[in-house]
């Protein structure tokens, strides 16, 4: 490890980077998870819920506001949302992932980066 | 870049179809590229007034998917007599189309969202289109929902009809507020006597926005003028004098300021 960190400090400290950005992710659906209560609350549907209009209406106005939000970019990274909505990017990690664990959002990581999208 | 108008109300008749069409006359004739779109699929109308009874591509189909925008507007612009641009969307009106478009389920409604938000980027952005206006369906309707949450500014048409001012009250709190949009009310067909003095008039304003707590735009008095013409033709076109016009050209410069 020694050696490989003296070989190319930079793609060592991205990888470290890398894990540590998954494992603050993994933490904010841990969080999500334990502020809304009990795991099974979320994890039940197989397939994806339609998030149409309705369903956008139903939404506490937190999770309503990063929906709209991915509805109108069509697929982003939590930092994109972000921008639009002048929320932390930490904070709308969290409410996508919930997105996601409502089954209403997919997410697909690409190298660094994890987008969400709503799959039509 | 330009801006999309969703035209809506609570209740039926309040005179949606006759201000967007004339609101986009009025943004054509000044010059501007404007599109206006008929979304009411349960009674579409702009067919009557541009006098079209078929048409290759209707907006039923964009929202299919079966065609993109462009096969499905036209330029009116020389039957509008304006020097800008005035593309129209027609709806399908045939008994079919309607059944049709209100047998769809929720994955195809939120995929029409997708479509109708595309827009911004087909009309806007690559035509330059200065407005894109929606004529929408009354009530809280899948269309009219999918064309509020695309839209930038929603104009909401109401009545004196004390129904139509409680649900456009509700409205605003469970439904345009809930989506973050930039509202503004006209208040249409008020009898003109409520209108007779400055003083009438401003006393009216101030209790239309009190009670909707949204501005209000214009209060458009009930003209026997605009309601004999039957909404088969462009009213601001055919009488540039008529008082009802000059409501609606100060409507574009207000909504220009909004």
């Amino acid at each position: 490890m020694g050696k490989s960190l003296g070989k190319n400090p930079t793609v060592l400290l991205e990888k470290i980077k890398e894990s540590l950005d998954r494992l603050n992710e993994k933490m904010e659906i841990f969080i999500e998870i334990q502020k809304q209560g009990r795991k099974q609350d979320f994890v039940v549907q197989d397939l994806p819920e339609a998030l149409d209009v309705m369903t956008l209406l139903s939404l506490p106005d937190h999770l309503r506001k990063t929906a709209v939000t991915i509805c109108k970019l069509g697929r982003a990274t939590a930092e994109e949302v972000a921008e639009q909505t002048k929320r932390a990017r930490a904070v709308e990690s969290g409410y996508l992932n919930q997105l996601v664990l409502m089954s209403y959002m997919k997410k697909e990581r690409k190298g660094r980066k994890a987008y969400f999208f709503v799959e039509k | 870049m330009g801006k999309i108008i969703a035209v809506h109300s609570y209740k039926g008749g309040t005179g949606k179809t006759l201000l967007s069409v004339n609101l986009a006359a009025a943004y054509a004739k000044k010059g501007k590229k404007v599109c206006i779109l008929d979304l009411d699929f349960r009674a579409p109308s702009l067919q009557s007034i541009f006098k079209l009874d078929s048409s290759e591509y209707w907006l039923n189909d964009y929202l299919n998917g079966a065609c993109e925008i462009n096969k499905v507007v036209t330029n009116y612009a020389s039957q509008c007599k304006c020097n800008g641009t005035m593309l129209v969307g027609l709806a399908n009106p045939a008994t079919e189309a309607l059944r049709d478009m209100s047998a769809k389920d929720r994955k195809w409604e939120m995929r029409a969202l997708g479509r109708l938000l595309s827009l911004k980027n087909t009309l806007l952005n690559d035509m330059e289109l200065d407005y894109l206006i929606f004529d929408t369906s009354p009530g809280l309707q899948y269309s009219s929902i999918n064309a509020i949450v695309s839209a930038d500014v929603v104009l909401v048409v109401s009545t004196i009809d004390a129904s139509d001012i409680e649900g456009t009250k509700r409205m605003t709190h469970e439904l345009y507020d809930l989506f973050e949009k930039k509202t503004a009310i006209l208040m249409n067909k008020v009898p003109i006597e409520f209108l007779s003095t400055s003083m009438e008039r401003e006393g009216l304003y101030k209790r239309f926005e009190n009670t909707h707590t949204l501005p209000v735009l214009k209060v458009i008095p009930c003209y026997c003028d605009v309601l004999r013409a039957r909404g088969t033709e462009i009213f601001t076109r055919d009488y540039p004098d008529h008082p009802f016009t000059k409501h609606v050209e100060e409507i574009v410069t207000k909504i220009e300021m909004f």
